[in-house]
């Protein structure tokens, strides 16, 4: 504009025609009157979040408060700058006029689409001076991360682990000894106890019988969180379901007094050692917050996860969407005599769509029929899967195959 | 002079009201707080199946040599399901069970073919195959 004018002055004086100049003026004046009077904003922000912890789906309140410390009043539009899944109410800029020596308060609601470590702010302001002529973009306040735990899922079964481990817990163990479930009746043999004595049976057979039971025991349960690859639409993504599913299954193992490790499985490799209780729940949960996608080409073999995740006799669970050939291929390899194992496939069906194209098309078929197969093929070798689809996952059938299995096995 | 005069005044009216117009905000200018999202990515196994289909409607050797093997796999574990082997399956069984077309390529004794640069399946013709392989 400025240029503009000056041409149109520069014209005028060049031509000798005063209209030119007469036409400039009132501009220039503008111009002249506006970068006096503007002067660089004193704005302070402060943003405050009424809580950063929540879970999945819940919302929180973010205040935001803007003072003016200038001379001037000030036209403000405000933001908050957030990462991308976290959803703003309301969403767009907030545009005002703040006074000299004002301040105000703005209220947004927070919602974190989906779990996760979320930063909100810094508070993106624009402000220009009162005739508009000058615009400053600033960043005030300071960040806040908001953590967003997995919606955890309340499970009706679990994958009972075939070995349990020599401490108390709530799984009745295939061993007999000292226990509430019954497991059998045998003849009396010195050194049991009178209170052991069958007595129902003894008087059906005429001779000592006593009554054996099975102990409860705890198991160590391996979460195997496979980070390699997921399949994503615009709302969620395998590694959203796949989150919450080990948040799920590690609170329910811990509530039945289980040991509990986490191995995030992927481009980088994070791991948790086994522990029970509450503790271990809060950092699985905190442990899962962090976990991403990272794109790699390492291979990573079995050998690559410490020895002292995978103890003798404990339950793993992989936790996978079965879409990358390292993961497969881990499985595979970790399925060996003595490991008992389950695959928890977090379906990516749900979150792609064929293509456009007939090649596409047969493309996407080819691809689930190859899934199929894929999953045939595991159970196989002895590996019970379930698809896990926000907490209904068939594990009464996963629990049904591992019981044939270990009796085809044993066999 | 006055012509030329009159033109730069009309010039520099139409650019005053251009500059005046370019700074109203607009409803792009009015996004500036707003990150754009990326759209995700399709797994890259889901393309390496479009692209192995793509690749085998112009190859009879991509067929053979990369499109069979995965059709053989789903062919033997689905025929497995069901108590058949595919691998001993007689050929009258075969192609009862899977239909001439499927059979003709899933067969265990397929030759290598005699035109490697001759036209595969197409896109089509492949859904038909699968819809087969689907009912098993």
């Amino acid at each position: 504009m400025l240029a503009l004018t000056g041409g149109a002055v520069v014209a005028g004086l060049a031509s000798g025609r005063p209209e030119l100049v007469v036409l400039a003026t009132p501009i220039l004046l503008f111009v002249g009157v506006g970068l006096v009077l503007s002067s660089e904003p004193r704005l302070a922000a402060e943003l405050d979040l009424a809580r950063t912890r929540l879970i999945e789906g819940e919302s929180v309140m973010a205040t935001v408060r803007v003072r003016n410390d200038g001379i001037a009043a000030v036209d403000i539009e405000l933001a908050l700058v957030r990462t991308r899944q976290v959803i703003l109410e309301p969403e767009g800029p907030v545009m005002m006029r703040l006074d000299s020596g004002r301040s105000v308060k703005l209220e947004f609601q927070v919602r974190p689409q989906r779990w996760g470590a979320h930063s909100v702010g810094p508070v993106l302001v624009r402000a220009r001076d009162p005739l508009g002529m000058m615009v400053w973009d600033t960043r005030l306040g300071q960040v806040v991360t908001l953590r967003s735990f997995p919606r955890e899922q309340r499970l009706r079964e679990l994958v009972a682990p075939l070995r349990t481990q020599p401490f108390l817990g709530a799984h009745v163990a295939r061993v007999r000894g000292s226990g509430i479930e019954f497991a059998d009746v045998r003849p009396f043999t010195s050194g049991d106890r009178v209170r052991q004595v069958n007595w129902r049976a003894t008087a059906r057979r005429g001779d000592l019988y006593v009554t054996e039971r099975h102990p409860e025991h705890a198991s160590d349960v391996v979460l195997l969180l496979d980070t390699f690859a997921e399949a994503r639409d615009a709302a969620s993504g395998t590694l959203d379901a796949a989150v919450r599913a080990a948040a799920s299954m590690a609170r329910a193992h811990l509530a039945r007094r289980d040991r509990v490790a986490l191995v995030d499985f992927g481009g980088a490799l994070h791991w948790l050692e086994p522990a029970f209780g509450t503790t271990q729940l809060y950092r699985i949960v905190d442990a899962l917050l962090a976990s991403d996608i990272a794109f790699s080409y390492a291979w990573r073999a079995v050998e690559s996860i410490p020895r002292q995740l995978l103890p003798p006799g404990a339950l793993v669970l992989a936790i996978t969407p079965l879409l990358d050939e390292r993961s497969i291929r881990l499985i595979t390899d970790l399925r060996t005599p003595g490991r008992d194992l389950t695959v928890i496939e977090v379906s990516p069906l749900l979150h792609t769509r064929p293509g456009p194209t007939a090649a596409d098309a047969a493309g996407y078929q080819l691809w689930k029929l190859h899934r199929d197969a894929l999953r045939t093929r595991l159970q196989a070798l002895g590996i019970g899967t379930a698809v896990w689809d926000e907490g209904k996952a068939d594990l009464e059938g996963v629990n049904s195959f591992r019981r044939l299995a270990g009796q085809a096995g044993r066999g | 002079m006055r012509l030329l005069a009159e033109i730069a005044l009309v010039a520099i009216a139409a650019g005053a009201v251009a500059v005046c117009l370019a700074c109203l905000p607009s409803s792009a200018r009015a996004q500036w707080h707003r990150a754009t999202v990326p759209q995700p990515p399709r797994p890259e196994q889901l393309m390496q199946f479009e692209r192995l289909v793509g690749r085998s409607e112009a190859s009879a050797l991509t067929v053979h040599a990369y499109l069979r093997p995965v059709l053989v796999e789903i062919a033997s574990r689905r025929l497995a399901a069901r108590g058949h082997a595919l691998d001993r399956m007689p050929e009258s069984v075969g192609r009862s069970l899977l239909g001439a077309p499927l059979w003709e390529l899933v067969r265990p004794d397929r030759p290598f073919p005699e035109d490697r640069h001759g036209p595969g399946v197409s896109a089509r013709e492949l859904r038909t195959l699968l819809e087969v392989l689907e009912e098993l």
